[in-house]
């Protein structure tokens, strides 16, 4: 197999294999999560074959780099081809960076998805019946209340033996 | 490297191998069900792996025949991957 450089790509990142027709990605685990290597191989199954790897180091132990090789369907030839795998790669990479973008602000918004989420099921299931609240437990403490708020109004303002 | 094209007693013999981390083992077989009629499979698995060999009548028909069945690998361990 030799390697190609890919026109404006550096070449330790992408190299092309005309022969094959195919264009080989390293990329960064740190940079690139799995879920958005799926999203972008997802977006690209119907226009060239996608295979993912992550070649372990010389030593034997796990590499931190996914290795995407993607392979033009029907190859025309290798001026065609060079064109084509060049805006493969770079359209590739475009939609993983979206991905990944994504993917992030997902994982950091997630608590708050899941809490309107939560509200939004809660709220459609409509109010609760008069079975649900009688189910509710009273018998626990009740919430510390300094200012007298929760007192009812004859409590706070009831009269005192002596006023009497 | 995902795909090579190996000699064997000279003729070609394609090996896909699906790294374990990516691909789930359920979605390599399915996919090797789905294309069984079109090539000759032949399966094992290595540490890190799902390894699998074919070998169909001409060179383009193996090729095309090992993309194909990795997008369909690829694609159902996506469909599928919310169900694991």
């Amino acid at each position: 197999m030799s390697r190609e450089t890919v026109e404006g790509l550096p070449l330790e990142l992408v190299s092309a294999d005309l022969a094959r027709g195919a264009v080989d990605l390293q990329l960064d685990e740190a940079a690139y999560p799995l879920e958005a290597l799926y999203g972008a191989a997802y977006v690209f199954i119907d226009r060239c074959y996608v295979l993912i790897d992550r070649p372990g180091r010389a030593d034997g132990t796990p590499g931190d780099r996914w290795r995407v090789t993607l392979a033009i369907k029907q190859a025309t030839g290798p001026g065609a081809d060079a064109a084509a795998l060049r805006a493969l790669a770079g359209e590739f990479a475009n939609e993983l960076l979206s991905c990944a973008w994504r993917h992030n602000i997902t994982q950091e918004n997630r608590a708050v998805l899941e809490q309107v989420t939560a509200q939004a099921i809660a709220g459609a299931m409509g109010p609760p019946s008069l079975d649900d609240l009688a189910k509710l437990d009273f018998t626990g403490e009740a919430l510390e209340d300094p200012l007298g708020i929760a007192q009812s109004w004859e409590e706070k303002y009831k009269k005192k033996k002596a006023e009497k | 490297m995902g795909r090579e094209v190996q000699e064997e007693e000279s003729r070609e013999v394609t090996e896909l191998r699906f790294h374990r981390t990516v691909y789930a083992g359920t979605a390599v077989d399915e996919a090797v069900k789905r294309f069984g009629a079109f090539a000759t499979f032949e399966l094992r698995e290595d540490p890190d792996h799902w390894v699998v060999r074919l070998q169909a009548p001409t060179a383009e028909r193996e090729a095309r025949i090992a993309g194909e069945l990795g997008n369909y690998a690829l694609g159902t361990t996506i469909k599928n991957r919310g169900a694991r």
